[in-house]
């Protein structure tokens, strides 16, 4: 199964893995790390915007979180997808 | 039910506590009466207090199941005393303790098992790291009781908390139980925490790694007040006991923050000849000390003391003439051990004489200036120092509502945000000191100051240096940048209570609900 | 005209400092797309950088970015990425012909036009990093009315000089004055390069001293420490603002009266001393005042 990741584990980044899946097995989205607790809710509908606004319906996708805010999640996230889409297998 | 001064809601009574008394106000509550004191005894005769182990000292301490037993933690993370006692408790067969603590570190995530069989009951004091965790998930049958540095010897003093034995670990002890916390290579420093312990005690247990021939010097804790003294093979680890000597951060965000606060200071009425300033051994604070070092150079302001913990940089301000004396309850490092032990301005408190709202006058009554941390703060500037975002209770409440409550400007200083979790809410998770006392916040993007102190206004203004961003501002940008907060999922039960250096109930803490 | 007493490089891939640099106040920022990023993150810092523009704050700073060489296949999709996101400026590494910068700046008008910008929005600085680049200076500060500022290279201009950078500067003595006098004849400002001993307060101190007496109009900073330090040297001391303050008022009077001659303190002042105030005052961030 082809994954690629983009980001650190440096403060206030995230590491995001995106990984092939099946089609129609969905998008799914687990989230770990510092601000789970907290921000769960408002991280796992920042992946999942991009997800939407790149069209893509089957992937799984997976955080581990170091403090990162929305637009550093995100921009991590399309990172990870492009790396994923474009073969640059990480 | 009631609604206490901060808004709280607070159940009549907590089962394992007892009846609550609601917070009223910073400084609303006047004792009555007169003071607690341990047993009376009389030694008639006698050489010599040395017994030859910890099990003979606990059987000769008369200590039964479910009494209370203290300790100070002069030791730090370095403590060897805590768990060498109740590993001997244990094997004694006693159980169901009140461990009475001035504070716990991650040293004694040992006592989990004692805790889990039932050999410790109840914690009355700070919780941090593993134990920490344990108490917030539910681990222990009552709750924690989180009392200030003034506000323990407060509970002692006024009968409170009866410390059944005191066990009191002695870097240097003569055969006759003075107590010295200098001369080893356990040296401690200061004693401070200690001092209340072994007056209201009905018994006290001196545990030492150093005994020496009647009479030592130095002496912090006198014979008169100690029945047993043991020696051991180690009270503790040196490394864990003093750190060495701290350098100032480099951190450009601490720098940034520091430098702001010290501007506050210096525009602040506070910033003159005769100023006095407690700043403990965090990087922020320390540097802020540096940066007011520099700015009391080129102003050229002396100071009158420094109070609290006592680091390195402080003896060197001393020394400098930078302030005349050194208020120690508690000695950080090498330097300050060594200076305690020399300098006669270099002088040892005790926690009482530190912070006890109820006595004739605590030493914070007479600062002017404190710098402190916080999780979070909320609106009414209410400070939040024991749990964390999570809801976990992971920290002692420390001097935080002594000092906040003694001092002229008491200043938080700290990171807006902690990685995505913010120090500012709308509302704090748990309430440890009432934003009545709490005068300014700092943080990256400047000074944000209780409306209350006008006169802290005006001088910001006036000065110029010092960027000001209101409160409101500040929570709506925090709340820009992180976006909304998920709450934190609680059982009903209570596992922790916030005191009042005055011995009402601010707050208390809920069991966590475990997350999927 | 806009401060650059310091311009803060932050790297590209870092969410810590792109979010944070602000806060410490420089009066303009670097946002890092070349050295401080891996070549396997280029793509990865280059999204991060275009949503911090897109999204993040900088309070009253001037945002750049230094994009990729012109040598390289990367630098037009920094551009595409970096320009309609907000980058006012984009800061060019190796440059060392006008021809290059006469390129970027018709690649900048597309890019502009497409996003919807205020065409000749984008400024240009230009890094000079070799022998060559240096002496072309001029040319290449004219190369296009988008320049904005020289700046001399560090260390891959000591290298090519074939010596190294020593702690008093010398062998960057010369290039710098060539440099100040090369952006002065072209109208563009000269920053200086960045004083790479990050912990060495006094050894800053100096060399900031040394290149405002030079002529500099400000430098090029790599940690936020270094700010305060560069910003207490350019600023102007109290007693300077006020005497600015005294010549130009006094200037302005002989002029509003038609005396050609001005007197202050019982001193004759012309033209250029009157110039030199206002310039004093601009950088103590007063210039309204002299308008």
């Amino acid at each position: 199964m082809k994954t690629a990741s983009a980001g650190t584990v440096e403060s206030m980044d995230c590491i995001v893995t995106a990984s092939e899946a099946d089609p129609g097995s969905g998008v799914t989205v687990q989230i770990a790390g510092a601000s789970a607790a907290r921000f769960g809710s408002a991280m796992r509908a920042a992946v999942l915007s991009v997800v939407s606004k790149m069209g893509i319906t089957d992937v799984t996708l997976s955080v581990q979180d170091n403090g990162a805010l929305d637009l550093v999640l995100q921009a991590r996230t399309e990172a990870a997808l492009e790396r994923l889409k474009g073969g640059d297998v990480a | 039910m009631s609604i206490n001064a901060v808004g709280r809601h607070l159940p009549d009574a907590i089962p394992g506590y007892g009846p609550v008394k609601p917070f009223q106000g910073a400084a609303a509550r006047v004792p009555e009466g007169h003071r607690d004191g341990g047993r009376l005894r009389a030694v008639y005769g006698g050489k010599d207090k040395v017994l030859p182990d910890l099990k003979a000292a606990i059987a000769a301490s008369g200590l039964q199941s479910g009494m209370t037993i203290s300790f100070h933690h002069h030791l730090r993370n370095g403590d060897h005393v805590i768990n060498a006692v109740v590993d001997a408790c244990a094997e004694m067969g006693l159980r169901d303790l009140v461990l009475f603590p001035t504070a716990l570190f991650g040293v004694h995530k040992k006592l989990i098992p004692h805790i889990k069989s039932g050999v410790i009951r109840r914690i009355m004091g700070s919780v941090n790291g593993p134990i920490g965790q344990l108490v917030s998930e539910g681990g222990m049958e009552d709750p924690v009781v989180l009392r200030s540095h003034g506000g323990r010897p407060r509970a002692v003093t006024s009968g409170d908390v009866h410390i059944d034995v005191a066990f009191v670990g002695a870097p240097t002890a003569d055969r006759y139980g003075n107590i010295s916390g200098v001369g080893s290579r356990s040296a401690c420093g200061s004693l401070g925490y200690a001092h209340t312990d072994a007056m209201y005690a009905d018994c006290v247990v001196a545990v030492t790694d150093n005994l020496q021939p009647y009479p030592i010097s130095r002496i912090s804790i006198p014979q008169h007040y100690v029945d047993f003294v043991v020696a051991v093979e180690s009270i503790g680890d040196p490394a864990g006991i003093v750190s060495g000597s701290t350098q100032i951060t480099r951190d450009p965000l601490r720098l940034l923050i520091s430098r702001y606060a010290s501007q506050l200071i210096e525009a602040s009425p506070c910033f003159k000849n005769g100023i006095s300033f407690q700043t403990g051994a965090g990087g922020i604070p320390l540097a802020v000390t540096a940066f007011l070092k520099d700015a009391m150079k080129r102003r050229n302001v002396k100071g009158s003391f420094g109070l609290g913990g006592i680091t390195g940089y402080f003896v060197d301000l001393l020394r400098e003439g930078y302030v005349e004396r050194l208020l120690d309850v508690q000695s950080f490092d090498l330097e300050a051990v060594k200076s305690i032990a020399e300098n006669p301005d270099h002088i040892e408190i005790s926690a009482d004489w530190y912070a006890n709202p109820w006595n004739s006058g605590a030493a914070v009554n007479a600062l002017d200036v404190v710098i402190l941390g916080a999780t979070e703060l909320d609106r009414d500037f209410n400070a939040n120092v024991n749990t964390e975002a999570d809801g976990a209770l992971l920290h002692g409440t420390g001097g935080h509502q002594d000092t906040a409550a003694g001092a002229g400007l008491t200043i938080i200083a700290q990171p807006l945000l902690r990685g995505r979790i913010p120090c500012v809410v709308d509302a704090v998770y748990s309430v440890t000191t009432p934003g009545e006392v709490v005068d300014a916040l700092v943080t990256e993007f400047g000074v944000t100051l209780n409306p209350r102190r006008t006169d802290l206004v005006e001088a910001c203004r006036e000065a110029k240096t010092v960027p000001l961003v209101p409160m409101e501002e500040l929570v709506d940008r925090a709340k820009k940048l992180t976006g909304p907060m998920d709450p934190v999922v609680t059982e009903e039960r209570i596992v922790g209570v916030i005191e009042w250096r005055d011995g009402t109930v601010l707050d208390v803490v809920r069991q966590l609900t475990p997350r999927k | 005209m806009s401060l650059r007493r310091t311009m803060l490089y932050l790297p590209g891939n870092n969410p810590n400092m792109l979010l944070r640099g602000h806060l410490f106040r420089p009066d303009g920022l670097i946002l890092d797309l070349e050295d401080a990023v891996a070549p396997s993150e280029k793509d990865a810092a280059r999204i991060l950088v275009r949503d911090v523009l897109c999204r993040g704050e900088f309070g009253g700073c001037e945002v750049t970015v230094r994009i990729n060489g012109m040598d390289t296949e990367l630098w037009r999709e920094d551009v595409a990425a970096v320009v309609p996101a907000g980058a006012t400026g984009l800061r060019v590494p190796k440059v060392e012909n006008p021809r290059d910068i006469r390129l970027l700046d018709e690649y900048l008008g597309e890019v502009e036009s497409q996003a919807g910008i205020a065409e000749g929005r984008t400024a240009i600085f230009c890094l000079l990093e070799t022998a060559l680049g240096i002496w072309r200076a001029y040319d290449i500060a004219t190369a296009s009315p988008r320049v904005a500022a020289l700046i001399p290279g560090g260390e891959d201009l000591t290298a090519d000089l074939r010596t190294n950078r020593s702690a008093d500067g010398t062998e960057l003595a010369t290039i710098r004055s060539l440099l100040v006098v090369a952006a002065r004849a072209a109208g563009v400002d000269a920053l200086d390069t960045v004083y790479p001993r990050v912990a060495d307060d006094e050894g800053l101190r100096r060399e900031v001293a040394f290149i405002k007496q030079l002529g500099f109009d400000g430098k090029s900073v790599i940690h936020p420490n270094q700010i305060p330090i560069v910003h207490d040297i350019f600023t102007p001391t109290e007693a300077e603002v006020e005497k600015a303050k005294r010549i130009v008022a006094a200037a302005r009077d002989a002029a509003a009266r038609g005396l050609g001659a001005v007197q202050v303190d019982g001193r004759m002042v012309d033209k250029p001393v009157v110039r030199r105030a206002e310039f004093t005052l601009s950088r103590a961030g007063l210039s309204g005042e002299v308008m």
